[in-house]
C-alpha cells in the first residue's frame, strides 16, 4: 500500500505554499523511493478528519501534521531510500528536536504569517494570486480570506500581532491612489511626516527585523559549524522542517525584510545546501480527484457562512466540533446547537433589519406622500355638508 | 432665487453622501458633534489607595487572604512574575523567607514588594500581572504601572542583581515548549475539562460576583477564551485533549532532559527567569491546595522526578519550609 501525501499546491516557485507541506515533501523525497509514495496537491483541508494539511493517507487511515506524519512514516516504512536521523538521537538531541520544532511552528510560522499574509502588499501581489491559482473558482472568495484571518491571529497570539494591526489599519491609506475632495478637486496626499508617507511594512520594519534576527540567531546558534542542525550525520526531521520555513521566508515579497535578514546569516548556506541536494527522482505527483460541483458549492457555502460576522464562529464550532470528547470525560455539548442556530437567526434578522432600514427614507428628511386623489362621488362633491347628508340613503 | 441656487449646489453632493451603507443620518451627526457636553476633572483616588507608595506593588490573581500571607498566586503567568520579582528585587537570587506575622509584605532582602489581589479589569493592558513602582506625587513617570511584558526590563533596570546573562539562544526554543505545549494542556485541564469546572469557578468566578447569571456568563466567556487560545496555538479546528496531553508529556520529557542533573536550568548557578517559568506551571500542577478533579496533568508530571524536585527547590527558596 503506497503512501499518499496530500498537500497544498505549489507557489512562489516552491513545491508548496505551506511550510509544513514543503517540509513533508522534502522529507518524503529523502526517505522514500519514488515508487513508494505519491504526492497529491489536493488543496482540500476537508479530506482529513483534522481538517489540516499536510495529511498522509495510508491503510485507510489519515495522519495529519508534519511531526505525526514523519513518525508514522518511519514506523511503517520498510525500505528506506535515505535514512533519517530521528531514530538514533541522544536524549539531549531529542529534547532539542522537540524544542526547536516547537519554536519553528510558533515563532517561525508567526514570522511567515507576518511577511506573506499580514503585510497588505505581499498579500495582494503574491499570496492571494497564489491561492487563486490553486483553488477552483468560487472558493477563491472564501478560503484565502479565512487563511489570512487565521494567519493574522496566529501572529497576534505570538505577541507580534500589533505589526499586523498596523498593517491592517494603514491598508486603506496605502492603497488609495487619487482621491477627490467633495468639491471635485484632487486631494493632496497628506505629507505630515515620514510616517504618513511610508508603507505599513516600512513602519513595522524595525521591530519586525529585530524579531527576524533573533529567530535566525537562535537557529544559527544551534547549528554552529555543523552540517545538520542537530549535528547528526544524516538529516533529521528538524532539518526538513527548518527548510520548509526558511524557504518561505526567503520568498521575495514587496518588502523583503525577512529575506534580507536571512541573507546576511550563515543559515542561508543551510537553506542552499538542502535546496541543492541532488534529487534522485522527480516528485511522484498525482492529479487530485476533482471536487465536483456539489462539493465545491458545499465548501463555498460553508466558508460563506463562517464569514458572517457574529454567527460564523458558532457555526464553525458546531460544524467541526469544538472539543473532541476525551476518554472518561463527557463533554456537555448540548448548549452549542441552540447557540449556533440562535446566532444564525440573529445574523439573518440583523441583515434583514439593515435592508429594511435602507428602504426607509433618510432619517430627518421631510416625508412626501403621493396618493391618487380619491374620486369624489355622491354627495361628497358638496364638501362637509354633503358628507353629513351622505348617510341618508335617499339620494343615491 | 437664492434658495434654488443653494439647492443646485447641494445636489451633486447628495448621491455621494447617501451612497454608503453606514453614513450617519444628518441630525444624529449634528447631535454627536455636540459631545462631550462637559468634561469632568479626573476623579480623586479612592481613599484606600496610599498616596505615597514606597514599595512596589504587584497585582496578581490571588485570594485576599493569600495575598496578605504572600502565598503563591494560582495563575501561571502571575506566579512566574511573583517568583521573579522576588528574585529581581533582591541581591541574593530567590533567597528570602516570608515572615507570616509581618503579613502583607514579602520581606525580601532589604526590598519589600507588596502583593495585591486584582483582576483583569484593573490592569491597564487588560492582563495581569502588573506592577506599580514606588512613586512620589511629584514624579509623574513613577505613577505609571508596568505591564507584564515590561517587567523584565524593569527588573534589569531597578533590581539590585542582574539576571544571569543570557544563557544561550536555546532558552528561547525551550520557552516556546512551555508557552505552547504545556500552556495548552494547562488551559485545557483548568478551563475546559468538565470535571475541573468547580475548581475554575472557585478560583476565578466566585470571588468576582455573587450573581448567578453573571457567573454563568463569565464562566462561558472564560471557557470560550481558553478554547480560542488553544485553537489559535494549535491551528486546528477542534481540540483533541489526547493530543494536548501527549504534547505536554513530550515537553516535560524534553525539559527534564535539559535540566539533567543540574540544580537549575541550563547549568546556571542561580535560578533565573526560565526556572521561574517552569516553576509557575509545575508548582500549580502539583499544588495540593488546588482541588484538581482531573489529575491527568498531575500524573504526567509525577513521571518526571527531576522536575518535581526542581519545583520543590524553588518552593523551598521562596516560601520556606514547604507545604
Amino acid at each position: 500500500m503506497s503512501f499518499q501525501l496530500h498537500v497544498w499546491g505549489p507557489a512562489f516557485g516552491l513545491d508548496s505554499i505551506d511550510a509544513e507541506c514543503l517540509a513533508a515533501i522534502a522529507a518524503f523525497r529523502h526517505i522514500f523511493h519514488h515508487y513508494d509514495w505519491s504526492l497529491i496537491a489536493s488543496n482540500d483541508t476537508s479530506l482529513s478528519p483534522d481538517r489540516t494539511l499536510p495529511a498522509l493517507f495510508h491503510d485507510d487511515t489519515w495522519i495529519s501534521g508534519y511531526m505525526n506524519i514523519i513518525s508514522y512514516a518511519i514506523h511503517h516504512n520498510t525500505s528506506y531510500a535515505g535514512s533519517l536521523a530521528d531514530n538514533d538521537l541522544t536524549p539531549q538531541q531529542e529534547a532539542d528536536l522537540l524544542a526547536y520544532s516547537s519554536l519553528l511552528s510558533t515563532r517561525g510560522s508567526g514570522l511567515v504569517a507576518l511577511s506573506l499574509y499580514a503585510s497588505p502588499n505581499a498579500w495582494v501581489e503574491l499570496t492571494r494570486p497564489a491561492y487563486s491559482a490553486l483553488l477552483p473558482f468560487p472558493l477563491t472568495w472564501t478560503i484565502p480570506i479565512t487563511m489570512r484571518a487565521a494567519a493574522i491571529e496566529k501572529a497576534e497570539s505570538l505577541g507580534i500581532g500589533y505589526l499586523a494591526a498596523e498593517a491592517e489599519a494603514d491598508e486603506a491609506a496605502s492603497k488609495s491612489g487619487l482621491e477627490t475632495t467633495s468639491t471635485g478637486f484632487l486631494r493632496l496626499r497628506q505629507q505630515l511626516g515620514p510616517k504618513k508617507s511610508m508603507q505599513p511594512e516600512q513602519t513595522a520594519a524595525i521591530r519586525f527585523k529585530q524579531l527576524a534576527d533573533d529567530f535566525f540567531a537562535t537557529l544559527d546558534d544551534l547549528r554552529g559549524s555543523k552540517k545538520y542542525l542537530l549535528g547528526t550525520s544524516s538529516p533529521s526531521s528538524l532539518d526538513f522542517l527548518t527548510y520548509g520555513y526558511l524557504a518561505l521566508m526567503n520568498v521575495q515579497t514587496p518588502f523583503p525584510i525577512l529575506a534580507q535578514s536571512l541573507r546576511c546569516r550563515p543559515l542561508i548556506q543551510f537553506l542552499r545546501m538542502i535546496e541543492t541536494e541532488p534529487q534522485s527522482y522527480v516528485l511522484p505527483r498525482q492529479e487530485s480527484k476533482p471536487r465536483g460541483l456539489p462539493g465545491t458549492i458545499y465548501v463555498f457555502a460553508d466558508g460563506a457562512i463562517e464569514s458572517i460576522a457574529g454567527a460564523g464562529e458558532s457555526w464553525r464550532r458546531w460544524r467541526h466540533g469544538g472539543i473532541k470528547s476525551d476518554e472518561g470525560e463527557e463533554i456537555q455539548d448540548s448548549s452549542q446547537t441552540p447557540v449556533a442556530v440562535g446566532s444564525a437567526v440573529l445574523g439573518l434578522v440583523v441583515v434583514g433589519a439593515a435592508i429594511f432600514l435602507r428602504g426607509l427614507s433618510p432619517f430627518g428628511a421631510s416625508t412626501h406622500r403621493f396618493a391618487v386623489p380619491k374620486e369624489e362621488t355622491g354627495l361628497y362633491r358638496f364638501g362637509e355638508v354633503g358628507a353629513m347628508l351622505d348617510i341618508l340613503p335617499i339620494f343615491e | 432665487m437664492s434658495s434654488t441656487a443653494d439647492k443646485s449646489k447641494a445636489r451633486p453632493q447628495q448621491p455621494q453622501e447617501s451612497s454608503g451603507w453606514f453614513t450617519i443620518p444628518a441630525p444624529l451627526a449634528r447631535l454627536f458633534k455636540k459631545f462631550p457636553l462637559l468634561t469632568y476633572p479626573p476623579n480623586e483616588l479612592p481613599a484606600r489607595s496610599p498616596d505615597i507608595r514606597n514599595v512596589p506593588t504587584l497585582y496578581v490573581f490571588i485570594s485576599d487572604e493569600d495575598a496578605l500571607k504572600g502565598l503563591p498566586s494560582f495563575n501561571p503567568s502571575c506566579l512566574k512574575w511573583q517568583v521573579s520579582t522576588a528574585y529581581l528585587e533582591t541581591g541574593r537570587g530567590l533567597v528570602h523567607r516570608t515572615n507570616p506575622t509581618s503579613q502583607t509584605f514579602l520581606k525580601l532582602a532589604g526590598v519589600d514588594f507588596c502583593l495585591r489581589s486584582s483582576n483583569n479589569h484593573a490592569s491597564p493592558t487588560g492582563a495581569l500581572p502588573f506592577l506599580l513602582p514606588p512613586s512620589t506625587p511629584s514624579d509623574p513617570k513613577s505613577q505609571r504601572p508596568i505591564p507584564s511584558n515590561k517587567l523584565e526590563q524593569y527588573g534589569l533596570d531597578n533590581g539590585k542583581s542582574k539576571l544571569p546573562e543570557s544563557l544561550g539562544a536555546r532558552i528561547e526554543a525551550y520557552e516556546s515548549l512551555i508557552d505552547h505545549r504545556i500552556r495548552n494542556a494547562w488551559l485545557y485541564t483548568l478551563y475546559l475539562s468538565p470535571t475541573n469546572t468547580k475548581l475554575l469557578s472557585n478560583l476565578y468566578i466566585v470571588p468576582a460576583t455573587s450573581s448567578r447569571p453573571v457567573r454563568a456568563t463569565i464562566l462561558y466567556q472564560l471557557k470560550h477564551a481558553a478554547e480560542l487560545e488553544i485553537l489559535k496555538s494549535t491551528s486546528r479546528d477542534a481540540i483533541n485533549p489526547a493530543d494536548l496531553y501527549k504534547g505536554a508529556k513530550d515537553a516535560f520529557r524534553a525539559l527534564e532532559t535539559v535540566l539533567g542533573d543540574g540544580e537549575w536550568f541550563f547549568g546556571s548557578p542561580l535560578p533565573g527567569l526560565f526556572d521561574a517559568t517552569v516553576f509557575s506551571y509545575t508548582h500549580l500542577i502539583l499544588h495540593d491546595g488546588l482541588a484538581w478533579e482531573n489529575r491527568r496533568l498531575n500524573d504526567i508530571l509525577e513521571e518526571f522526578p527531576r522536575l518535581v524536585s526542581h519545583r520543590n527547590r524553588i518552593f523551598q527558596r521562596c516560601w520556606g519550609s514547604g507545604e
